[in-house]
């Protein structure tokens, strides 16, 4: 692998380096298995609960399942495009505006894989939250505030800081929850998502940062949603 | 006696009426589901709405009410659902 010093740390920011992201580092056969096994994973995990979801209609289930389509159409978005731009040599038409669709792709993906880390604590901390009435208003303005953020202010610092920031609040939703069993690992699951998401976020928005260390946060965070779809699956049987 | 979720309460109805052949007034369901009559309205209503339950009128226009395909389903899929709450802790 070749290493240019236009790369070392650069922040890659919006544009359209970051829809490129970074294909030539692990192939882009392994960027798409791994995008294959999160949407399907993600995908299943909604699908396979919406009967669940349709004769209980409980809120809990709602957000647990809408989490997911989020995290589906976060990584949609963001391996779609690069896709599109290695298969169809569609670079020549990116070039002509470069700029814009790099920043839109950019703030759907931070707007939607944000969405999905908060979704996830709503639907663990709903009976609390639904108090107020403006909570998913308040959800959806977090994401895009956070998705204009990060195509406003290219800068790194930024976004190891919102990613901080969201980790942080997983951790003290999480931490804050009482555990109803002794031996649940659900609170291990859900904090390492939470983690390999933000690294992931952090692959993308700063290339350079974990160049090193890809293949291993692609591997964990695959091994995470498939423990999450094998709980799934086994919890609903044959639904 | 711990007090009923409201899925639990849902199921409680439910079973009231496939136990009693599938075809029950809506008194006697009000009685034997042991919770107030507000609380039984608002749950009746929204099994209701979510079409568990449908209601018919005979000749002389009084009301039954039976299960629906989904509310069998329901009863069916409760202990999934219940089981499925616990473990993702929602």
């Amino acid at each position: 692998m070749v290493v240019t010093p236009e790369k070392v740390l650069k922040p890659v920011g919006a544009g359209l380096r970051v829809v490129q992201g970074q294909i030539g580092v692990l192939g882009f056969g392994t960027e798409m298995f791994y995008a294959f096994i999160l949407i399907a994973c993600s995908l299943m995990i909604y699908f396979g609960t919406r009967e669940l979801y349709k004769l209980s209609g409980h809120r809990g289930i709602k957000y647990f399942r809408l989490s997911f389509l989020f995290f589906a159409l976060a990584y949609f978005f963001r391996s779609f495009i690069k896709f599109l731009i290695s298969s169809f040599q569609i670079k020549h038409i990116l070039k002509l505006l470069p700029f814009s669709f790099g920043k839109i792709t950019l703030f759907i993906f931070m707007y939607f894989s944000t969405l999905a880390i908060l979704y996830l604590l709503y639907s663990i901390k709903w009976k609390e939250w639904d108090r107020t009435k403006y909570v998913k208003y308040f959800l959806h303005i977090i994401s895009l505030l956070f998705a204009f953020l990060a195509i406003v202010y290219q800068n790194t610092t930024l976004y190891i800081g919102i990613n901080i920031v969201l980790f942080l609040l997983v951790l003290q939703t999480l931490y804050q929850k009482p555990k109803k069993k002794k031996k649940n690992n659900l609170f291990f699951i859900y904090v390492l998502l939470s983690l390999f998401w933000a690294l992931n976020i952090l692959d993308i928005l700063i290339p350079t940062a974990f160049q090193y260390f890809q293949l291993l946060i692609y591997l964990a965070s695959s091994f995470i949603f498939l423990l999450i779809l094998y709980k799934v699956t086994k919890n609903i049987g044959s639904t | 006696m711990a007090k009923r979720n409201k899925l639990e309460i849902m199921k409680d109805v439910l079973e009231l009426v496939s136990q009693n052949h599938n075809s029950i007034k809506p008194t006697p369901l009000l009685r034997k589901s042991n919770i107030s009559s507000s609380r039984f309205k608002q749950y009746y209503q929204e099994i209701l709405k979510k079409a568990l339950i449908r209601e018919i009128l005979d000749r002389k226009n009084n009301k039954t009410i039976s299960l629906t395909e989904k509310g069998f389903r329901f009863l069916e899929k409760y202990q999934t659902i219940v089981h499925f709450i616990d473990e993702f802790e929602l």
